[in-house]
């Protein structure tokens, strides 16, 4: 309603104000995006001083307060998980089973190789756009903003939400393979993101006889299974017995997730900016 | 089985937005394929002389496009497949418009390259894919599954580009691509075919870091099969492919971004921004420069067979010959691609494709020159062209549904229409526009008067109110009697740009109440689920463009909550109803959970605990009624694309709740108007859905069963003039019952009819609910008498429903003599202007015509004469039909043995049963491969008495080999149509000299019987058999064939002797409509009444057979 009574000279603020909107606020807001990433990027990269040389190597002592079934050591290099030193006690005998990764093996965390490259794709699509570049629509501008929130929200939703997978996907995983002394035949361990964490699972299973007269149910897909689920595995049957989870935060992760946040309200708010004005003009693509 | 649905697009004055994300041109050159951010794919016809004119846009996927590639040998198939940013894939047939396959994989590709070796695979190839994932996919080019992955040994990482390198020198075919880290890899391809296929790891040849990020493209120089071409944001470089040293390095200037680039020529290359230049550069030797002495090693290397690296390393730099620029509008990033030309009447050409959709082509030399004084050359643009501009060209083709009526209010240009709905049990289409007009008229007759010429006189008539009430463009609307039969029938809502939900009667236009939100336009209007209300009353919940969550409650006049915390765009709306909450999803993944009553903010969650919180509440008893889609506007267009297999939750629903409204809707009307809004502009478009099925369905029915509309008229009136809710519900009732118990005979036909009609989909249906949709029907015909002046238009909405498809699909000016025996005995109208055809396909792809389709026939015949005609290919096509169609000739014509106007309807009721055969055949399931095979299923499908005749094997193996030759459904319609109309032209001369009027037959059993044996009903007899009746009301299969035909026979009569008895030679045929109305709703009425009695007896005499 109010527009539509606006008056010339109302318009004609609001063109000024639209201007101003667009030659210097949203450089503004850009600057502050793209430093806010640079400083997100930078965290991923975690270089041992200056810009360049090799990846700095992070230990994380994983948290046993739960229990002191399992215990371990996981050694961190950028997006790759380059030593794990795991200490297992088995409830039955409480026999003490050590494993480490092998010299020559690296795990790599697909999760956190993929927020970096999308947070580097958002950086990328904003050094476009720099302070000499001048937006003439609004329409641009959401544009731009649509396609940097689309790599924030997977760059954030990578580290989120943890691949779900079944027990034989874990069970056929690299992973499993990567240790020395091999690990014995009904350990699972499967190692993933959630949020700020570096999680790792320990399933031990127990092999279920051919005739046995239980209902075989195999699970399906899940970030954690829990103790009773089962699954089949090259004509063997397993089932969980017991599950240990044990996590450690990973301190530059939290800052990341913190940083995604924070510039995709930024974002969204300049968003709202633009379509505020948009409300203004019905025949023009503002 | 699934058919596909002919459809005509009404497009408005402004064209759909399609920002440009991904473009290519065709191996033929004679298509450019365009996707969009908005997710649709364009097909553009490139002429000989590089014009562009718009074809054909097609719906399908859901997200932003991000890549096309062929997907086939294109001289061979003419498919392209398109990647999306949410991992959906669909495989097109350019020529025929058609979606072949589609597949929704957790992959999002930003490059494909179709790979074939055909001495080493068996299939259709393969599409290797890169994209937001780890190495390098490969998907079957045909099955769209995923086959195998090509890894990486060392530094595994997203691939950025890649290219395949195809070399007889080398005599292995390779993938080179380059990570986002920069590392170049190669992966041996034709050596590794059978490991793939065995499914053997397999890891690339070489790895080699090449210490740049921000790759952008990778071409391998086929010329001299030597030089490696890299593009990169800041530069671009030239590697040795033989041991990648690196040749030459060449700075942007100006802070311009390299996209890509492509070798040219031996030693020539072309390089284009992001901001749509381009350069073309001659690599030059130095040595050459530097004296003769060196002129050994120059000729050396310009052949490229130098012994080691090391001569050409150091020796080449880029020299700038020409360039290419665009003046105007550099904000958008370009797309740009290169065709090389292949052989003689090929171009090179330079394409570019912008967000604003602009597409715009150089023609690049053969041999490109800088000029005189050595500074480089200015290459002119060729060509550049938008979807507006097709828009502007064919403005007649491109007028809106309601651009008449809004035009005809005041003599200025009609605003756009920027949303609107359909309501089916009104056949009201109500279109809210920019100035804030809302326009309700009724859908067919909008329909039929923008589209039929000579019904000028139907404009001015047509009956439209306008709602004004708001200030600025309406944004949505909401028909809440169609959601739940609770709301009183004539209420609609508004919501507006002005921030105001206006509630209306659209009956008496008035405004009952008018709501202001302050909250910026609103953006959606939703409403509550059936099981949660508030004093009785489901409530309507807006959606604002300020993120907040408005609760309306109509009846009472209020607003019960107005939740505005929000920061991000709302996602997702829950209703908790043990707790009385809303539950607010927004796009940041966090919950808000508000408190009805009180208008409380009860709880803000974010990640794990938002998402418990959602999973909680699919889990309890509310489930979500209604869910948006990040961009809420553009929720149409999602219902248009739907959801095959869908991950998240809220997709699931939304292809639920299509599928339901397509269910509910789709089984009474053969007929119904889509809008379709578009993203960005916010322009809406509509699309009139046919359902052929439904519509021969239904014509025999309503010929069956059609005249008791003239019973109903009167109580319908009443209803109208009851004014109050309660009053009207007990009226409608008792109109039912009446109805209902009126014509028992009729539900026991009808009955037997639904049985038939659903016999393959199996599902059962009860009497009442089949009558209940013939009511419905009834209720909408006799409307429409009510509200047009009797005698001037048809009451019987599916016969004109099938009049105007009829007139959609023929070939207008084609021949003057078929448009004329159209005109005069089919009762049907020419167009106007050509119409934007369109198909819907799969269930969920819709193809559309864009007003540019016909230009290149357009220049050959005047302009005024509108010609409708698809392509010259109908015209061959449709000789071929005719000859195929030969065995069956000498029967067929018993049915147009009276020259006369009034057998129009029947004459139409068989071309639209021939099509809807032709439609089937063409979108048989592929597994029938025989010919014989196809028929019979075909014709066992409908009713299991029909044997296919010679003429119709043939037809069915002609029109099943047109399919595999990507010709078009709307050919093959319109070439049937075409070759039906011309038949039945013949035999309307042949007859017309030995006209012998038919007997009249009064009732129908001893007298069908005594018929049977004169030749002439024979002939009849065989005649219907030929014709396949989808509809037609059968006992089932178990009936002997000349008992069922018989019977088929009986149920036919009582409408011809109907017809006959109205007829009244001499008379043209538009005052025959009428007349034919009134004897129908009269006199005929107990005789069809004694004819329904006499096909009982004979259905219950077959059953016992």
């Amino acid at each position: 309603m109010a527009a539509a009574m606006a008056s010339a000279a109302e318009r004609a603020v609001l063109e000024e104000e639209f201007k101003w909107l667009l030659q210097e606020e949203v450089h503004g807001v850009l600057r502050q995006l793209q430093d806010i990433l640079k400083e997100a990027s930078h965290r991923f990269a975690l270089p041992v001083g200056g810009t360049e040389g090799p990846v700095k190597q992070e230990n994380f002592i994983l948290d046993t307060s739960s229990a002191d079934q399992v215990k371990g050591v996981l050694m961190l290099q950028g997006d790759a998980l380059c030593q794990a030193d795991i200490n297992l006690k088995m409830p039955r005998n409480n026999q003490l089973l050590h494993f480490t990764f092998r010299e020559d093996k690296q795990w790599k965390l697909q999760q956190i190789q993929d927020a970096r490259n999308h947070v580097n794709q958002a950086i990328y699509l904003l050094t476009n756009r720099d302070v000499n570049y001048q937006f003439k629509t609004g329409s641009e501008v959401l544009k731009l903003m649509d396609a940097v929130m689309l790599q924030l929200t997977r760059a954030r939703n990578r580290l989120t939400t943890p691949a779900t997978l079944t027990l034989p996907e874990i069970a056929s995983s690299g992973l499993t393979k990567m240790f020395t002394p091999a690990l014995p035949s009904d350990i699972l361990v499967n190692v993933y993101i959630n949020l700020n964490k570096l999680c790792l699972t320990v399933y031990q299973l127990h092999a279920l006889q051919p005739n046995s007269t239980k209902n075989f149910r195999p699970t399906g897909g899940s970030i954690l299974h829990n103790p009773g689920a089962m699954f089949e595995c090259g004509s063997q049957r397993y089932e969980v017995s017991h599950v240990h989870k044990v996590e450690c935060v990973v301190p530059w992760l939290n800052d990341a997730l913190v940083f995604f946040t924070v510039s995709l309200q930024l974002s969204q708010q300049l968003k709202d900016k633009i379509s505020v004005f948009s409300s203004y003009w019905n025949y023009r693509p503002y | 089985m699934k058919t596909s649905m002919p459809a005509v697009a009404l497009w408005g004055k402004r064209a759909p937005s399609h920002s440009i994300t991904a473009i290519m041109i065709t191996d033929d050159q004679q298509t450019i394929v365009t996707g969009s951010q908005e997710g649709q794919i364009c097909l553009w016809t490139l002429s000989s002389e590089l014009k562009i004119s718009s074809k054909e846009i097609l719906f399908g996927h859901t997200a932003s496009v991000t890549c096309l590639a062929k997907a086939r040998d294109f001289e061979k198939q003419p498919y392209v497949v398109s990647a999306t940013e949410n991992g959906e894939m669909c495989v097109w047939n350019v020529t025929s418009g058609q979606c072949i396959g589609n597949a929704n994989l957790p992959y999002r590709h930003t490059a494909i390259c179709y790979y074939h070796c055909s001495f080493r695979m068996t299939g259709d190839g393969w599409l290797l894919c890169c994209g937001q994932y780890q190495d390098v996919v490969i998907i079957d080019a045909k099955t769209l599954a995923v086959l195998h992955t090509l890894i990486s040994f060392q530094s595994s990482d997203w691939i950025s580009c890649m290219c395949i390198v195809h070399s007889t020198r080398i005599q292995e075919d390779s993938l080179v691509a380059v990570s986002v880290t920069g590392d170049l890899k190669v992966w041996d391809l034709s050596s590794s075919v059978t490991s793939i296929q065995e499914r053997q790891s397999v890891y690339e040849q070489e790895s080699k870091a090449l210490d740049c990020t921000n790759c952008q493209a990778i071409r391998f120089c086929t010329y001299t099969e030597r030089l490696l071409l890299v593009v990169l944001a800041n530069c671009w470089k030239v590697y040795d492919y033989c041991d990648f040293s690196l040749l030459c390095t060449e700075f942007n200037k100006s802070g311009q971004c390299f996209a890509g680039g492509e070798v040219l020529a031996a030693r020539r290359l072309i390089i284009w921004t992001e901001d749509g230049h381009s350069y073309i550069y001659q690599l030059l030797n130095r040595w050459a420069q530097i004296g003769n002495e060196h002129k050994k090693f120059s000729g050396h290397s310009k052949s490229i067979y130098p012994a080691d690296g090391k001569v050409l390393k150091e020796t080449v730099y880029p020299h700038l010959l020409c360039f290419t620029y665009v003046k105007e509008n550099k904000s958008f990033p370009f797309v740009m691609g290169f065709m090389n030309e292949r052989k003689e009447p090929f171009y090179k050409i330079l394409f570019s494709g912008e967000a604003s959709g602009r597409i715009t082509l150089w023609h690049v030399p053969d041999v490109p020159v800088s000029t005189l004084d050595g500074s480089p050359k200015e290459i002119p643009i060729a060509a550049a062209w938008t979807l507006q501009d097709d828009f502007d060209k064919h403005h007649a083709m491109s007028e809106g549904i309601i651009d008449h009526i809004c035009a005809s209010e005041d003599g200025t240009e009609s605003a756009a229409v920027t949303s609107s709905i359909y309501v089916p049990n009104l056949d009201k289409l109500v279109c809210g526009c920019e100035d804030g007009k809302i326009f309700v008229t009724l859908a067919l007759h909008a329909a039929k008067a923008r589209i039929l010429e000579d019904i000028s006189l139907l404009k001015h008539t047509l009956p439209s109110k306008v709602l004004k009430g708001h200030s600025r463009s309406v944004t949505c609307l909401l028909y809440p009697h169609g959601k739940s039969a609770r709301f009183d029938p004539s209420w609609l809502v508004s919501g507006g740009q002005d921030s105001c939900v206006i509630w209306w009667d659209i009956f008496t236009e008035e405004i009952l109440h008018q709501f202001t939100l302050q909250a910026g336009p609103v953006m959606n209007l939703l409403l509550s689920p059936e099981n949660y209300r508030l004093n009785g009353h489901r409530i309507v919940c807006c959606i604002c463009s300020d993120h907040s969550v408005a609760l309306l409650h109509l009846q009472e006049r209020v607003c019960l909550l107005h939740a505005r915390k929000h920061l991000f765009p709302v996602k997702m709306i829950k209703w908790h109803l043990a707790e009385n909450l809303l539950i607010v999803g927004c796009e940041d993944d966090s919950v808000y959970v508000w408190e009805i009553e009180t208008g409380t903010l009860e709880r803000h969650e974010t990640d794990e605990m938002a998402k418990a919180i959602l999973i909680s509440c699919e889990e309890s008893e509310c489930l979500v009624t209604d869910s948006i889609l990040p961009g809420s506007q553009d929720t149409q267009k999602h219902k248009i694309a739907g959801y095959k297999s869908s991950s998240s939750y809220k997709l699931d629903t939304l292809s639920h709740n299509l599928t339901h409204t397509e269910k509910s809707s789709d089984k009474v009307r053969p007929f119904t108007i889509l809008p379709v809004k578009t993203k960005w502009n916010n322009i809406s478009f509509h699309v009139l859905l046919f359902d052929l099925e439904k519509l021969v369905e239904l014509l025999l029915s309503s010929q069956l069963s059609g005249l008791k509309s003239s019973n109903s008229f009167h109580s319908y009136d009443t209803l109208k003039r009851a004014k109050s809710t309660a009053e009207k519900k007990t009226l409608m009732l008792k109109r039912n019952k009446t109805a209902g118990s009126l014509f028992p005979m009729d539900g026991q036909v009808k009955n037997a009819c639904e049985k038939k009609v659903h016999r393959h989909n199996s599902a059962a249906r009860s009497l009442e609910e089949s009558s209940g949709i013939k009511r419905h029907k009834k209720m909408k015909s006799s409307k429409k008498i009510r509200l047009q002046p009797p005698g001037k238009i048809d009451a019987n909405i599916t016969a004109d429903t099938a009049k105007l498809l009829l007139s959609c699909l023929l070939p207008w000016g084609v021949d003057k003599e078929v448009d004329n025996h159209c005109v005069r005995h089919l009762d049907i109208f020419r167009l106007q202007c050509p119409v934007s055809f369109g198909l819907v396909s799969n269930g969920n792809h819709i193809s559309l015509m864009l007003p540019g389709w016909n230009c290149n026939h357009c220049d050959v015949v005047e302009e005024h004469m509108p010609i409708n005609l698809f392509s010259r290919k109908v015209l061959d096509l449709s000789n071929k039909y005719i000859t195929a169609g030969q065995g069956q000739t000498g029967k067929k014509y018993g049915l147009h043995h009276n020259a006369d106007g009034t057998q129009g309807s029947q004459i139409v009721f068989y071309l639209l049963s021939r099509v809807s055969l032709v439609n089937r055949i063409v979108t048989l399931p592929l597994e029938f491969t025989s010919a014989i095979d196809r028929t019979f299923y075909i014709f066992s499908d409908k009713s299991g008495f029909h044997f296919p005749d010679p003429g119709n094997v043939s037809l069915v193996k002609l029109i099943s080999c047109w399919r595999d030759q990507s010709i078009k459904i709307i050919e093959v319609i319109q070439a049937a149509l075409l070759a039906e109309v011309q038949r039945s032209m013949k035999t309307l001369k042949k007859t017309s000299v030995s006209n012998q009027p038919m007997t009249m037959i009064d009732n129908g059993n001893s007298e069908v019987q005594t018929l049977a044996k004169t030749e002439q009903t024979e002939q009849m007899v065989k005649c219907i058999k030929n014709i396949p009746f989808p509809t037609a009301v059968s006992v089932g299969k178990h009936g002997s064939c000349s008992n069922s035909a018989n019977f088929q026979a009986v149920e036919y009569m009582p409408d011809r002797c109907v017809m006959e008895e109205s007829e009244s030679p001499g008379e043209s045929p538009l005052k025959i409509v009428p007349e034919y109305q009134m004897i129908n709703m009269t006199q005929l009425l107990s005789q069809s009444n004694k004819a329904h009695c006499n096909a009982a007896s004979f259905l219950a005499a077959g059953m016992s057979n």
